[in-house]
């Protein structure tokens, strides 16, 4: 089963959230859908249950409108919002209305609290508990139908170290027995180690559709970063001969747009000692930085710049 | 249908397994037991302290009868102002009020009726006027006959008189009780009431008094008012009025006379009164309505109900059928106790048959009054649910409700009678008719009607409920 969205596109009032978005997130791996705060992350999600009316286009689960399935808990689970709770409710009840309202069994809640670590809690109310629990707590309501395809916005937010270190073994695992996985994130840097695949999203539009490992490489370029003791005899000799050059650090630079050999041979024509020479292999992180920031340049402009396949 | 009650089962785990409901619930009829505790207490009556509720308040135009004898009279006409209007022959040991007495007389409602000294009625045939009437006086005893012609003679009732002097006062006499009741408004939620006296208009003809032997007596007819004028809102009299004119008698007048219906000296429905707590409670079942959908909506916990059931307006059912069973039986519930606290309470200060009823929880208008109040309070209950889901905001959607409650209320003392009236009839407070367990004069409308307004607000804002529920992103 996998989510299949196409062309959505939902504004409030004068704003636009979503913008002709497209994007299908594949069985057995992990996708992660990232973008800055407002980038319509939330909003997208939200169409995809069926909470939010679209404007245009459609977003299918499993080729059918999630408020079309029979019985959606056991075919999607969602956790939306960790402080989606009652804080006057105990945990375990949090879980049962949710369990009887889908015809699940009893028991099934006490599974998914043992699952999340919670079982130690269950008896207690949802107002005392820290962002972290909230956030395990919204898991188990999102595994208690054991559904074919998780959705969770946001998840890591708040979880201490050991609970960031949980949630991608939880979902590694989800995926390994084939369930489609979205999992959105303000922060690239939460998703790395955990995302096969990444959609990139800014201001309601898509940057980025690409598997992890593409959209680094793409990020880095065909740049070459040089060890030097000579910075600025290198950045001159460089520029000179037609390169972009940039100084990354106290004694390296780096090179876009001239190949490794050409390099090598400028510096040594031009007797600039270096002792390193190699590809440049962007971060995670820099990548977003990189895509996003395109998103705010081009703004009113045709994005599909960003976009790699 | 499985699918629905798993729903409904969901919005009962919500339901009871947060604190505020219980709060609200053990307020809903902890308030009830208090007022009606209160009010049981405080409230103390003295209408059975001059015996069983009756009147004697009549235009009697008489004469002297000295012994043994009897009166004939046709009664020609009768204005039937009401179906106890009252016109017919009068016999009294003496003319002062309550003094002992027979008296035949053709009802408006009720045909030919026999009195016989402040004892129940008896009934005679249902004719009405033109009636022949006739009183025979023997000793202490007194006969009541009626005829349709003046030939044939029907005995309808008989009484002796305990000390029955032996000049005795005979004649014809006319009542006509109040059929409404009268208000005057002295300023904004102070009114007065008072009966509203209709005037009846009873003519006679073919008038005889003779002695036991049939000797004619020809003495002199007076006539009076047994009670004096009736007072009457805003501030004026009414006096009754007697004109002869050859054989033909015309008397009229207001007024009541014999035993009054069971409990009709009553001039408060102890049992609705116990149950004036239910406003308190309706507050507390309308945070607590209101609350149910509202906390939904504040904290997101609507998307998660929405994700597992897309279909709104199921939920919104099972919602309003988990709660509106819920505030009825608090209803019920709170009634019960309330009852039980009240009336023993009332019965030691008073509030005691004959002048007031006796009544127990099987009686039907107070099983209907129990019942009505978990309907009431079932009824606000999905109202304020539906303000709840139509707002999504606690704050304003518990004072919109209340408001729409307590409004009429407030505004009704400062609008004319007529209008108040009409408030009362259109509001949701209509419903509250169904507590009533006796008919008083100044109930504006029924418990069926009643109810059925009070539902047709829930209908409506349920309806608009759904509607927005399903336009709206949550």
């Amino acid at each position: 089963m996998s989510i299949e969205v196409r062309g959505l596109r939902k504004s409030f009032g004068r704003t636009l959230a979503v913008d002709d978005l497209s994007f299908t997130v594949a069985p057995g791996r992990v996708t992660g859908f990232v973008g800055p705060n407002g980038a319509g992350k939330s909003t997208t999600m939200r169409m995809i249950l069926g909470l939010d009316r679209p404007d245009a286009g459609t977003a299918l689960v499993g080729g059918r409108p999630y408020r079309s399935l029979l019985r959606p808990l056991t075919e999607v689970g969602a956790l939306l919002d960790a402080s989606a709770i009652h804080p006057g409710r105990r945990a375990k009840d949090h879980l049962l209305w949710q369990a009887h309202s889908a015809g699940l069994p009893s028991r099934r809640v006490d599974e998914v609290l043992e699952q999340v670590g919670l079982s130690a809690v269950a008896r207690k109310r949802a107002g005392g508990f820290s962002l972290g629990m909230r956030q395990r707590l919204g898991i188990a309501g999102a595994l208690l139908g054991d559904p074919r395809v998780l959705m969770f916005d946001e998840p890591v937010n708040g979880l201490d170290p050991e609970g960031i270190v949980w949630i991608r073994e939880l979902l590694r695992a989800q995926a390994a027995r084939g369930r489609a996985i979205l999992i959105s994130s303000h922060l690239m840097g939460e998703l790395e180690g955990t995302a096969d695949h990444l959609i990139v999203i800014g201001r309601g539009r898509l940057v980025a559709d690409a598997g992890v490992s593409e959209l680094v490489s793409a990020a880095s370029g065909d740049r070459v970063v040089v060890r030097t003791s000579q910075r600025s005899e290198a950045i001159t000799v460089l520029a000179n001969a037609g390169a972009t050059v940039a100084s990354t650090d106290r004694d390296t630079v780096t090179v876009g747009g001239m190949p490794g050999e050409r390099i090598t041979a400028l510096l040594g024509a031009a007797g600039v000692p270096f002792s390193e020479l190699k590809a440049h292999r962007a971060s995670l992180e820099e990548t977003y930085m990189e895509l996003t920031r395109e998103t705010v340049e081009y703004t009113g402009q045709d994005l599909t710049v960003g976009e790699v396949r | 249908m499985t699918g629905f009650l798993r729903l409904m089962r969901a919005e009962w785990t919500k339901l009871r397994s947060v604190r505020s409901t219980v709060v609200c619930l053990v307020f809903a009829v902890g308030l009830v037991a208090l007022t009606a505790a209160i009010g049981g207490s405080g409230s103390t009556t003295d209408a059975n302290s001059s015996g069983p509720p009756h009147a004697d308040s009549v235009q009697f135009a008489f004469q002297s009868l000295d012994g043994d004898g009897s009166i004939t009279a046709r009664l020609v006409s009768q204005q039937e102002t009401g179906p106890d209007a009252k016109a017919g022959l009068l016999l009294r040991t003496a003319v002062e009020q309550n003094s002992p007495y027979a008296a035949i007389m053709v009802t408006a409602g009720y045909g030919v009726r026999w009195q016989g000294n402040f004892a129940p009625d008896v009934a005679g045939t249902v004719g009405k006027a033109p009636r022949w009437l006739r009183l025979t006086r023997s000793g202490g005893t007194v006969t009541g006959f009626e005829s349709p012609d003046g030939k044939a003679w029907a005995q309808v009732g008989s009484v002796t008189l305990p000390d029955a002097p032996r000049a005795v006062a005979v004649g014809m006499f006319v009542a006509s009780p109040p059929t409404g009741l009268k208000n005057v408004r002295r300023g904004p939620g102070a009114t007065e009431s008072g009966p509203d006296w209709t005037v009846s208009t009873a003519v006679f003809d073919s008038v005889a008094v003779v002695t036991a032997t049939g000797a004619p007596v020809d003495g002199a007819w007076q006539n009076i008012d047994t009670s004096g004028p009736l007072p009457e809102l805003p501030d004026t009299e009414i006096t009754g009025s007697f004109t002869r004119d050859g054989d033909r008698f015309t008397l009229t007048g207001a007024g009541n006379l014999g035993l009054l219906p069971y409990g009709y000296g009553a001039d408060s429905d102890v049992v609705r009164d116990s149950f004036s707590g239910i406003y308190l409670s309706a507050i507390a079942i309308a945070v607590l309505s209101v609350l149910f959908i509202t906390s939904e909506f504040s904290r997101g916990v609507i998307r998660i109900t929405f994700a597992i059931n897309p279909r709104r307006g199921r939920v919104l059912a099972a919602k309003a059928a988990v709660l509106g069973l819920v505030a009825f039986v608090t209803g019920v519930f709170s009634a019960v106790v309330a009852f039980l606290i009240s009336q023993p309470l009332l019965r030691d200060n008073g509030f005691r048959p004959p002048a007031y009823p006796d009544y127990s929880l099987t009686d039907w208008v107070v099983v209907r009054a129990v019942l009505g109040t978990g309907l009431i309070l079932a009824l606000f209950a999905l109202f304020a649910l539906a303000m709840g889901t139509l707002l999504r905001r606690g704050a304003g959607a518990i004072t919109l409700a209340i408001g729409v409650l307590v409004f009429p209320f407030i505004i009704g003392a400062f609008l004319s009678l007529e209008a108040e009236s009409w408030l009362r009839r259109l509001t949701p407070m209509a419903g509250l008719a169904v507590q009533q367990t006796m008919r008083r004069l100044d109930d504006v409308i029924t418990p069926g009607p009643g109810l059925a307004v009070l539902a047709s607000y829930v209908v409506v804002a349920l309806g608009l409920a759904y509607w927005q529920l399903r336009r709206r992103d949550p």
